[in-house]
C-alpha cells in the first residue's frame, strides 16, 4: 500500500505527501522514510500510520492506487449524519407500542434503540460511532437510583407529615431535601456522561471520562451559591467551569480532551446580552447562544487537534424557528424530523482541525455504572454528549 | 454468489482500521488482513450491532465487552451470508426482510393508536374512578384543607353571622336527602369578583362574591350547590388528580426520550385531553345536581334559570369565560337540566321564606351595591 501522508521529521506533523513540510518547510525527500509502509507491518501497536481511508466507501474493488487524502494537517475533519427522519419515526412508533404493552418497561431498551441509531448514524472519518449500552443496563440503573436516591427523598418528604411533626422538623426536612438535591443533581451529571461515554466508541475505540464526582459537587455547590451571591454575574462563569471539568476529564482511548478557555471571556458578552436580548423579545439570545458555542468548541481540543465551530445567531435563530414552526404546523409528528436536521446542523459547523494521529490511540476502557444515568432519568436531565 | 467481500477490521486496541478481505466458508468467515494476518470466524460466535437500516454500514463482532469488529458497506453481503450459511447464519440481520418492515410499523403505529385511544376514553377514567373510590375520606379533607387555604384564605373570606346561618339552612335542606354521608360540607364566601364556583375535595364549597352577585333567588344559589356538592360525592377531584397523573405517564410514554419542544407541544395536547374529563365530571355534576334538587324538594326553576343567566351572559362578560371554559356548552346544559326537572313534585318549599335574597347576598361587606 502506498503510504498517503507523511510525517515530518522536524516538526512531527502529520500532512499530505509533499517535497517539503508544509509548516516548517523542511523537505522531506520520499515520504517513505517517514511512514513507513504499512503493507508489511504486523505489530500496529505504536507505528505512525495514516489513518486509513474511509470504511465506509462505497467502491468495494478499489484499484491500489493512491487514496484520497483524509489526514492531510491543512484538512478539517468533520462529523456527518446520515439518519433520516422517516426511520427514526419507525423506531420510535414500535418503542411507543412496546412501551405501553409492558407498562414502562420497555422504554430502556427503547432509549438504547435511539441512542444506538443516532451514534451509528454519526460518521466520522468514514467510520461511524457505536453505542454499546443495554437496556437491562439501564433497567438496573435506573432501579438502584430510586433506591439510593428517591427512597430517602420520599422518606423525607412523606414521614414529617405523616408524624405531624412541628413546622420546625418539616422546615429541617425541607432543608435537608434541597440540599440533598444540590448533591444529587451533580452527581448524575457527573454519572451520565461517565456512563454515556463509557458506552460510545469509534473504530472500537471507548470514550471514556475519569473525573471524580466530588471534585464536581464541589465545583456545583461552590458555583451555584457564588451565581445566588451574585445575582447570576458569576454564571456564565460557573458553566464554563462546568464545561471545563466534563470536557478536560473526558477522553477517547488513551489520548485526552483539553478545553483552556476562560469563564471571563464570555461574562461581558453574557452581561450584554441580558439587557439585549430583553430588548429584542429573546432574539439576541441566538447571538450569544452562538458566541457562547463558538467559544466553547473553539478552546476545545484533543490530542494535538484543535476543534472548530462556525456557528452563526442567524443560522440558530432559524434553525429553532424552523423546528418550531414544523412541530406545530405538524402537531408534533415532525419531531424526528427535527431531531435529525438539529443533529445534522450542530455537526455541520464543528470540525477538528490539525495534525491527528488517530492510528496511535490505543484502548483504554473504564467501567461505569449506570446508576447516575438513571438518577438523570429521574430528574428529567436532558444531557448531551459533548 | 459471490463469496468474496472487502471491508475493514478492528482489533478492539488501537483505532487502526485495517483493510481485510473476506471469504465465506462453510463454518465462518475467513478475514485475510492486510497487515497478512488471517482470522477466522465461526458464525456463531459473530453478533451484529449495525447495519439494520439501509445505507448503515453492517458491523460484525466478535469478543467480549471490547470486542474485535468488522466492518462491511454493501447490505449485499449480508444477503450472500444468509444464502451460503442459512442456519448458521440465522441469528444475522438480513437486509430482504426490510421490505416488511414498513408494514409492520404501520401495523405497530394502528395499535398505538388504538391502545391509547382505548386508554383515553376508557381505561383511564375507569381506574381513576376506582382508584378514587379507596382515597380515605380524611385524605380528601387534608387535600381540600390545603386548596382551600390557598384558594380562599382566611382574610379574604365573608362570614357574617345572620347571613352566613341563611345560606346554611340551604345547605342542609340539600344534604338531608343524602343521609348519612361521610364528607362534612360547608360554604365558604370569598370576596372576588370572579363569577365561579369550586368544590374542593373533602366538603368545603367555595363561592365567589361575584357568583353570589348574579343569582337572583336562594333557589339560584341552591342550584350551584347541588351542583358543587355532588362533584365533593362523586370525587371529581380526586379523580382528576388520578386523570391528570395516568395521563402525565401516558405522555410520558408516547414521547419516549425526547424532551424540550416536542414535550411543550405534548402537554398542551394533554391539557386539551384533560378537559373532556373536566367536562364529563360537570355533565354528571349537573344531572345529580337536579336531582339532589328535586330529592330535597327545591323549586328546580332556580338552577335552570341560573344556567340560562349563564348562558346570556356568555360570551358578553369575560368573567363568565373562566366558570364555563372547562364546562359543556351552555345550551346543551340547560336542555338537559330541563329533561330531569320534568319529574319535579308539584308544590316545591321555599327556601328562606321572609327574607329578601338581595339583601342575604350582601355578605361581603366591600361588595359594590348594584342589584
Amino acid at each position: 500500500m502506498v503510504p498517503f501522508s507523511m510525517k515530518c521529521p522536524k516538526c512531527g506533523l502529520i500532512q499530505a505527501r509533499n517535497p517539503a513540510c508544509k509548516v516548517c518547510g523542511t523537505a522531506v525527500g520520499q515520504a517513505g522514510e517517514a511512514a513507513p509502509s504499512s503493507g508489511a507491518a504486523a505489530p500496529a501497536a505504536r507505528r505512525v500510520e495514516p489513518p486509513p481511508a474511509p470504511a465506509a466507501s462505497p467502491l468495494p474493488k478499489r484499484p491500489a492506487m493512491p487514496l484520497p487524502i483524509t489526514a492531510g494537517a491543512d484538512e478539517a475533519r468533520r462529523f456527518t449524519f446520515h439518519g433520516s427522519g422517516g426511520t427514526l419515526l419507525g423506531i420510535h412508533t414500535v418503542n411507543v407500542l412496546l412501551t405501553i404493552v409492558t407498562l414502562g418497561i420497555y422504554s430502556f431498551w427503547a432509549r438504547v434503540r435511539m441512542r444506538g441509531y443516532l451514534l451509528s448514524q454519526t460518521e466520522f472519518e468514514g467510520d461511524r460511532f457505536a453505542y454499546h449500552g443495554t437496556g437491562r443496563e439501564l433497567f438496573n440503573g435506573s432501579l438502584k437510583a430510586g433506591l439510593i436516591f428517591g427512597l430517602p427523598l420520599a422518606l423525607l418528604n412523606a414521614v414529617p407529615e405523616l408524624l405531624d411533626a412541628g413546622n420546625a422538623v418539616k422546615t429541617a426536612a425541607a432543608l435537608l431535601i434541597y440540599g440533598l438535591f444540590m448533591v444529587f443533581l451533580p452527581f448524575a451529571m457527573v454519572g451520565s456522561r461517565r456512563y454515556r461515554l463509557s458506552r460510545t466508541s469509534w473504530r472500537s475505540i471507548r470514550f471514556s471520562f475519569r473525573g471524580r464526582v466530588l471534585d464536581f459537587i464541589k465545583l456545583f455547590i461552590g458555583g451555584s451559591l457564588l451565581s445566588l451571591v451574585t445575582l447570576g454575574v458569576y454564571y456564565p462563569i460557573f458553566e464554563v467551569r462546568r464545561y471545563a471539568f466534563m470536557i478536560s476529564h473526558s477522553y477517547f482511548g488513551n489520548e485526552k480532551f483539553e478545553f483552556d478557555g476562560q469563564g471571563r471571556d464570555l461574562l461581558w458578552s453574557y452581561l450584554a446580552a441580558v439587557p439585549l436580548s430583553l430588548l429584542t423579545l429573546g432574539i439576541y439570545w441566538f447571538w450569544f447562544l452562538a458566541k457562547k458555542q463558538r467559544y466553547l468548541m473553539d478552546h476545545t481540543s484533543f490530542a494535538t487537534a484543535r476543534f472548530h465551530s462556525t456557528v452563526t445567531g442567524g443560522a440558530l435563530c432559524l434553525l429553532y424557528l424552523m423546528n418550531l414552526v414544523l412541530l406545530l404546523v405538524t402537531l408534533g409528528i415532525a419531531w424526528p424530523w427535527v431531531v435529525a436536521r438539529t443533529t445534522r446542523f450542530n455537526y455541520a459547523y464543528i470540525s477538528l482541525e490539525g495534525a491527528l494521529d488517530v492510528a496511535a490511540i490505543q484502548q483504554e476502557a473504564q467501567t461505569a455504572s449506570a446508576t447516575g444515568e438513571g438518577l438523570a432519568g429521574f430528574l428529567d436531565l436532558d444531557l448531551d454528549l459533548g | 454468489m459471490q463469496t468474496e467481500w472487502h471491508g475493514h477490521y478492528l482489533d478492539g486496541r488501537t483505532a487502526l482500521s485495517q483493510r481485510a478481505t473476506i471469504y465465506l466458508t462453510e463454518s465462518g468467515l475467513r478475514i485475510s488482513l492486510e497487515s497478512g494476518r488471517s482470522l477466522s470466524w465461526p458464525y456463531g460466535e459473530i453478533r451484529q450491532t449495525q447495519g439494520f437500516y439501509s445505507g448503515e454500514q453492517i458491523r460484525l463482532e466478535r469478543g467480549g465487552e471490547i470486542a474485535e469488529a468488522l466492518l462491511v458497506s454493501e447490505e449485499d453481503f449480508l444477503i450472500s451470508l444468509h444464502q451460503f450459511a442459512p442456519k448458521l447464519a440465522k441469528h444475522l440481520h438480513d437486509p430482504r426482510w426490510r421490505g416488511k418492515r414498513a408494514p409492520l410499523i404501520l401495523a405497530a403505529a394502528a395499535a398505538t393508536v388504538g391502545i391509547v385511544a382505548a386508554l383515553y376514553f376508557w381505561g383511564i377514567p375507569a381506574l381513576a374512578a376506582i382508584a378514587a373510590a379507596r382515597v380515605p375520606v380524611s385524605w380528601e379533607e387534608r387535600l381540600g384543607e390545603a386548596v382551600i387555604s390557598h384558594l380562599a384564605p382566611e382574610p379574604a373570606r365573608c362570614a357574617d353571622p345572620g347571613r352566613s346561618r341563611m345560606i346554611e339552612t340551604i345547605m342542609t335542606t340539600l344534604t338531608t336527602p343524602l343521609g348519612r354521608s361521610p364528607y362534612r360540607f360547608r360554604v365558604i364566601i370569598v370576596d372576588q369578583p370572579t363569577v365561579n364556583a369550586l368544590a374542593a375535595p373533602g366538603g368545603p364549597i367555595v363561592i365567589f362574591r361575584g357568583l353570589l352577585e348574579q343569582t337572583r333567588s336562594a333557589e339560584e344559589l341552591a342550584g350551584v350547590l347541588a351542583h358543587e356538592i355532588q362533584h365533593i360525592l362523586k370525587r371529581h377531584s380526586t379523580r382528576a388528580l388520578f386523570e391528570h397523573a395516568s395521563t402525565g405517564l401516558l405522555m410520558a410514554a408516547v414521547a419516549g426520550d425526547v424532551s424540550g419542544i416536542a414535550a411543550f407541544g405534548l402537554e398542551t395536547a394533554r391539557t386539551l385531553g384533560l378537559l373532556r374529563y373536566s367536562r364529563r365530571s360537570e355533565e354528571e355534576a349537573d344531572a345529580e345536581g337536579m336531582r339532589l334538587l328535586l330529592a330535597a324538594g327545591v323549586d328546580p326553576a332556580g338552577m335552570i334559570a341560573f344556567f340560562e343567566t349563564m348562558e346570556k351572559k356568555d360570551g358578553a362578560a369575560p368573567a363568565l369565560l373562566a366558570y364555563l371554559s372547562t364546562h359543556p356548552g351552555a345550551e346543551q346544559r340547560v336542555e338537559k337540566l330541563r329533561t330531569i326537572a320534568q319529574g319535579a313534585r308539584q308544590k316545591p318549599i321555599r327556601l328562606v321564606p321572609n327574607y329578601d335574597w338581595r339583601e342575604i347576598k350582601k355578605i361581603c361587606p366591600a361588595a359594590p351595591k348594584k342589584g
